[in-house]
C-alpha cells in the first residue's frame, strides 16, 4: 500500500534556497536518508547530497536539520508567504 | 528600527495567546507568521482538551461558524494488530463516571485542522491591539553586548523588544539565544501523517461521536486517526534515532491494513494531503528562558509527555510568558534571573502537573507503542488473550479460563520485567508510599475479605489438559 503523494501538497513557489550542506563536516552517517519522508537527499558515490529541484518538494519538516549530529546541515524556513501550504493541516 | 515592549516570534496558539494578553495588559507588541496567514504552515495539532474551556473563556465563542473544521468527539476506540497485521481486537471508551466537569463529560477532544483555528485565535490578539506581521520570517536576534534586544526579519528590518519564542520545534529563537542549538535525538518525533476528504455525513453515521481512534500495533508504532468534520488525520511518529527506513512505510503499513482498507472503502475516504512535522517529546522543559527571552509552546519542549497534546500547553504557556514579560519589563529587569518566575508559574499549572511524572511517562510511552518489535508483538496477543480469550467456544469455558491463565503466565517472563522497569515508577511517582501499602498482601487481603474466604476454600480439581 502506498499512497502517490506528490498531488497532495499545495505550495507557493520562490522560496529561495534555504537548505544546504556542509560536505566538510559531513560525516555521512546517511541519517538524513532515512529521515526524509520525501526522499530529498541522496548519496552519490562517496557524498552525500540534496537533489536539485528540492524547494518544490521539501514539506519543510526540519527533520534532516534535526538529525543532523554533526551540525553539517544549514536549514532555516522558506522566505515568508512562500513555501508549503496545509490547508488540513 | 522599530520598537515595540514585546516583540512575538511565532503565530500558533503560543504566539497568538501571548500577544493576545500582552497587548490586554497594554504592551505594544508585535507578532509573526512565515505563512501568508497563521495555521497554513502547521501539520500538526488538531485536538482541543477540555481543559481549555475551563481556563480560556474565548474558548465558548469557538463555533462552526469561525471554525468550520471543528468536530467534538466524546469515544476513542483502540485497535490492537498483531504481528500478521490482523485487528485482534479493539476497545472503546467514553468519558467516565468519574469525569468531573463540563466539557469533559460531553467530549475527550474538540478536533480542529489548523488552518482554522490558528487565524481565529490570532484574531484575538489582533482585537487586542497587537500588531501580526505575516508572510514575514524572522531569521536572527537583534544583539547588544552580547545581549538579546529583539529580532530581524528576512529584509533586515530590525524590531526592538522583549523577545517571547513561539517558533515551533525548530526555533530560530531558541538557537541564536544560545538556550539550545537543536534538541537531542530522542527528546524529539518525526511524524507523518495523511489527511482524508470523507463526508460529514458519513462520519456521523459510521464513526458517531468517536474523536480518534490509537492503533496499537506490532508492526508499526502506535498510529493515531484523528476525525474532522469532513475528513480525518492518520499518522504516527517515533523516535529520530528509531527509524530504520523511510517512516512513510510504517504509516503505509498502517493505512494498508486489510481492517483499515475496508474503513477506507465504507468511509469512502479519499487522501486529500501529505504532512509531516517533528514534535518534542521531553521527559522535562530545561533551558525555557535566558536574559530578556522566554521561550514557550514547541519551542521551549510543552506538548505533553504521554500522548504529546501541544497546543493547551502552548497557550498556557503563552499565557504566563506574557504575565511575566508585563512584570519584568515593568519592574526593569529583564534579566535570566527574574525571569524564572516564568519556570515558577507554568510549574504550579496543570501543564506543570503533567510533567511531575514526566521521565516516567515519557519512558513508558517509549517502550510500549513506540516499541513494536520489542514490546507489542507480545503485548498485543496477550492482552487479546486477557480480553477476548472467554469468548469463544473451542473448549468448555472452565477448560477455556484454565487455558488462558497458562498462556498468560508465559508472557511473564516479558511482562513481569517490562512491568518492573515501566510500570512500576510510574504507579510508584503517581502514588508515592501508598503504593507499597496498597500493596502489602495483608492489607490487600484485609480489604478482600471475599477473596481471603475464596482463598481458604479447596482449589477445584483440574483436568489434565
Amino acid at each position: 500500500m502506498k499512497i502517490p503523494v506528490a498531488g497532495l501538497v499545495k505550495r507557493v513557489s520562490g522560496t529561495g534556497d534555504f537548505i544546504s550542506l556542509d560536505a566538510d563536516k559531513c560525516t555521512q552517517c546517511g541519517r538524513c536518508i532515512i529521515s526524509c519522508v520525501m526522499q530529498l537527499w541522496k548519496k552519490t558515490g562517496d557524498r552525500i547530497g540534496l537533489i536539485k529541484d528540492y524547494q518544490s518538494k521539501c514539506l519543510e519538516c526540519g527533520a534532516c536539520y534535526q538529525v543532523c549530529d554533526a551540525d553539517a546541515i544549514r536549514f532555516r524556513y522558506p522566505q515568508g508567504g512562500t513555501g508549503i501550504i496545509y490547508e488540513r493541516g | 528600527m522599530k520598537t515595540y515592549d514585546v516583540v512575538i516570534v511565532g503565530a500558533g496558539p503560543a504566539g497568538a495567546t501571548a500577544a493576545k494578553e500582552a497587548a490586554e495588559r497594554g504592551l505594544k507588541t508585535i507578532f509573526f507568521e512565515r505563512g501568508r496567514k497563521p495555521g497554513e504552515k502547521n501539520a500538526s495539532g488538531c485536538g482541543l482538551g477540555p481543559r481549555m474551556w475551563r481556563e480560556f473563556d474565548i474558548m465558548q465563542e469557538l463555533t462552526p461558524e469561525v471554525c468550520p473544521s471543528m468536530r467534538a468527539g466524546a469515544a476513542a476506540r483502540n485497535y490492537f494488530v498483531n504481528e500478521d497485521g490482523v485487528v485482534a481486537g479493539y476497545l472503546m471508551t467514553r468519558p467516565t463516571e468519574s469525569v468531573s466537569y463540563e466539557p469533559a463529560k460531553s467530549f475527550i477532544t474538540m478536533n480542529v485542522y489548523r488552518s482554522d483555528f490558528d487565524p481565529w485565535i490570532a484574531q484575538f490578539a489582533i482585537d487586542a491591539g497587537a500588531e501580526l506581521k505575516s508572510a514575514t520570517l524572522v531569521v536572527d536576534l537583534l544583539k547588544e553586548d552580547g545581549k538579546v534586544i529583539g529580532v530581524v526579519d528576512e529584509k533586515g528590518e530590525k524590531y526592538r523588544g522583549f523577545v517571547i519564542g513561539a517558533d515551533g520545534v525548530i526555533s530560530m529563537v531558541a538557537r541564536q539565544s544560545g538556550l539550545r542549538t537543536r534538541w537531542q535525538q530522542q527528546q524529539v518525533t518525526l511524524v507523518p501523517q495523511y489527511d482524508f476528504a470523507v463526508s460529514p455525513g458519513k462520519i456521523d453515521d459510521i464513526m458517531g461521536d468517536e474523536a480518534l481512534a490509537v492503533w496499537w500495533s506490532a508492526t508499526f508504532p502506535a498510529a493515531y486517526q484523528v476525525f474532522f468534520r469532513d475528513g480525518f488525520h492518520v499518522g504516527l511518529g517515533n523516535w529520530m534515532t528509531w527509524w530504520d527506513r523511510n517512516p512513510r512505510v510504517y504509516l503505509d503499513r498502517c493505512v494498508g491494513l486489510p481492517y483499515f482498507q475496508r474503513l477506507l472503502r465504507i468511509l469512502d475516504a479519499k487522501p486529500r494531503e501529505f504532512q509531516v512535522h517533528l514534535l518534542p517529546w521531553l521527559e522535562y522543559p530545561y533551558n525555557t528562558h535566558t536574559d530578556n527571552v522566554i521561550l514557550v509552546g514547541d519551542a521551549a519542549g510543552f506538548p505533553c509527555p504521554l500522548e504529546a497534546e501541544g497546543i493547551y500547553p502552548a497557550m498556557v504557556t503563552g499565557r504566563i510568558a506574557a504575565e511575566v514579560a508585563v512584570e519584568a519589563l515593568s519592574s526593569g529587569d529583564t534579566s535570566k534571573e527574574a525571569l524564572k518566575a516564568f519556570d515558577a508559574r507554568w510549574q504550579k499549572t496543570s501543564v506543570g502537573k503533567e510533567f511531575e511524572a514526566g521521565r516516567e511517562l515519557a519512558a513508558i510511552w517509549r517502550a510500549l507503542p513506540f516499541s513494536p518489535k520489542e514490546t507489542m508483538t507480545w503485548f498485543v496477543p496477550m492482552m487479546m488473550d486477557v480480553l477476548g480469550g472467554i469468548f469463544d467456544w473451542s473448549q468448555p469455558h472452565v477448560r477455556r479460563v484454565r487455558q488462558i491463565l497458562q498462556n498468560v503466565k508465559s508472557y511473564a517472563p516479558k511482562a513481569l520485567p517490562f512491568f518492573m522497569q515501566y510500570v512500576f515508577p510510574l504507579l510508584h511517582k503517581v502514588l508515592g508510599d501508598r503504593l507499597y501499602k496498597l500493596m502489602d498482601p495483608q492489607t490487600l487481603a484485609a480489604a478482600l475479605p471475599k477473596v481471603t474466604q475464596m482463598m481458604k476454600q479447596e482449589p477445584p480439581t483440574t483436568e489434565g489438559e
